[in-house]
C-alpha cells in the first residue's frame, strides 16, 4: 500500500490542536509502505517540526516493500548481485542520508522512524542510538530472545547474528530514520549484500531465534510499549492507516 | 555525557546555536564543533567536508559528521568561502573527539563579513544556552 496523500491534511489538523503535555507524541501507524513515500513523509515532518507547524515529536511505525538502502558512506560495492538481478526481483536500491552502510528492508520487518527534537528533549545522539537499541533488546526479550549490543557495530545481535539495525540522521537538532527489527521475514535478500558493508555479517530474525511463528502485530505492540518507557513518551494520539 | 561544568569552552572562540565554534585567524575564520557536540555525538568515524572554493551562507549545511550510525549535519557559523579543509580528518576523524578546538578543526572560511563572528555566542552565552 501507499500512504494516502490525505495524511498531510490529517497531520495539519492534528498539529493545530493543543498538545496535552510535553510527553505527548504523535503516533503514526501504517501497514506496508514504499520506502520513498515514507522517506518523503519523514523529511516533511522534520521540516514541519523545525519550523514549528508541528510542535510535538512524531513516531512512525510501519513495514516496507522490499528495498535496499545505502547510507551516506556506503556504495554499491556492498551489493553481491547484479543490478539486473535486483531489477528482475523488483527490489530498488536507494541512496539515503542516514548513518551506516547498506541494508535490506522488506515485509515482516518492523520499522520505527522517530522524528524527535533531540535538542529540545536534551538527548545526545549517542544516548539516543543506545535507546533505539534498548527498545529492540526489550522487545526481543518478550519472546525469550537474548539480544545484545556489539562493541564495534551498532544495532542488536543474537549470537553474533544481526537481529536489528539502527541508522539515523540529525538535521537541525531533529532526528529521522531509525530502527529496523527483523521479525518474521525472508532473510534471503540479506545474502545478496554485505550487510553494513562488512563481509561475513550473518543476519537473523525473531521467528528464527525463537523457533516459532510470530505475529507481527504482537511485536508492534510490544515495541510500542518499550518505546514509551525507554523514550519516556506517551504514544496516545494515533493516526492509523493500514 | 559530560556535565556542563566539565566541558572545555575556550574564551577565544565563538559558538553557534548549532554547536559549531568559530575563531578569528588573521582575516579568516576557523570552524569546528564544540566539546559539547563531540561528546554527545560519541565516537566519530567520518567527517564529510566541502570543496575548497565552495561558498555558503550562514546557517547553511556545509558537511556532516558520522558517529554511532548517525549522520549529523553541520552548519556554517558565518557566511563565506571555504579556503581550507582539515584533510587529516579523512584518516583520523577521531581527532574531532580528542581535540575539538585544535587538531579537530574542520574548515577555514574567508568570511563575507569578518564582523559577523561577533554575532555568535561567547562561551558564557553558550553555557547559558546549554543550561536552558
Amino acid at each position: 500500500m501507499n500512504i494516502s496523500p490525505d495524511i498531510y491534511h490529517q497531520l495539519s489538523i492534528l498539529a493545530s490542536q493543543d498538545i496535552l503535555s510535553d510527553q505527548d507524541c504523535l503516533y503514526l501507524e501504517f501497514g506496508k509502505v514504499d520506502y520513498e513515500i515514507a522517506w518523503e513523509l519523514q523529511k516533511y515532518l522534520v521540516n514541519a517540526r523545525y519550523e514549528g507547524s508541528i510542535n510535538t515529536d512524531i513516531i512512525m511505525l510501519l513495514e516496507h516493500s522490499p528495498v535496499f538502502t545505502i547510507g551516506k558512506r556506503g556504495n554499491r560495492d556492498s551489493l553481491r548481485v547484479s543490478e539486473e538481478f535486483l531489477k528482475n526481483n523488483n527490489t530498488p536500491v536507494i541512496h539515503v542520508e542516514r548513518g551506516g552502510d547498506i541494508t535490506y528492508h522488506g515485509p515482516g520487518q518492523v520499522i520505527v522512524y522517530p522524528i524527535i527534537h533531540l535538542e529540545k528533549a536534551r538527548i545526545g545522539v549517542k544516548d539516543y542510538v543506545a535507546a533505539l537499541e534498548e527498545m529492540m533488546i526489550q522487545t526481543a526479550d518478550d519472546w525469550g530472545i537474548c539480544a545484545e549490543r556489539h562493541s564495534k557495530n551498532h544495532g542488536v545481535w543474537v549470537n553474533n547474528k544481526k537481529l536489528g539495525s539502527v541508522g539515523i540522521t540529525v538535521r537541525r537538532g531533529i532526528c529521522f530514520h531509525g530502527l529496523a527489527l527483523n521479525v518474521n521475514m525472508s532473510l534471503e535478500p540479506f545474502t545478496w549484500i554485505n550487510p553494513c558493508g562488512l563481509k561475513d555479517v550473518k543476519v537473523t530474525s525473531m521467528a528464527k531465534e525463537s523457533d516459532q511463528s510470530i505475529v507481527i502485530k504482537d511485536v508492534r505492540n510490544s515495541l510500542r510499549k518499550h518505546m514509551e518507557n525507554v523514550l519516556n513518551v506517551k504514544l496516545n494520539r494515533i493516526l492509523s492507516q493500514s | 555525557m559530560k556535565e556542563i561544568d566539565q566541558l572545555i569552552l575556550p574564551d577565544d572562540v565563538r559558538f553557534s546555536k548549532d554547536h559549531e565554534w568559530a575563531k578569528n585567524e588573521g582575516n579568516n575564520v576557523k570552524v569546528g564543533i564544540s566539546d559539547y557536540a563531540q561528546d554527545q555525538l560519541g565516537d566519530i568515524v567520518f567527517v564529510e567536508m566541502p570543496q575548497i572554493g565552495d561558498t555558503f551562507k550562514k546557517d547553511e549545511e556545509f558537511g556532516s559528521i558520522e558517529s554511532v550510525k548517525a549522520v549529523s549535519e553541520i552548519y556554517m557559523p558565518v557566511s563565506g568561502e571555504i579556503v581550507s579543509i582539515n584533510t587529516e580528518l579523512e584518516d583520523h576523524p577521531e581527532q574531532v573527539n580528542q581535540s575539538p578546538y585544535d587538531k579537530g578543526w574542520i574548515i577555514e572560511i574567508k568570511p563575507d563579513d569578518l564582523s559577523e563572528i561577533d554575532t555568535l555566542m561567547t562561551n558564557k552565552d553558550y553555557i547559558a544556552m546549554l543550561k536552558g
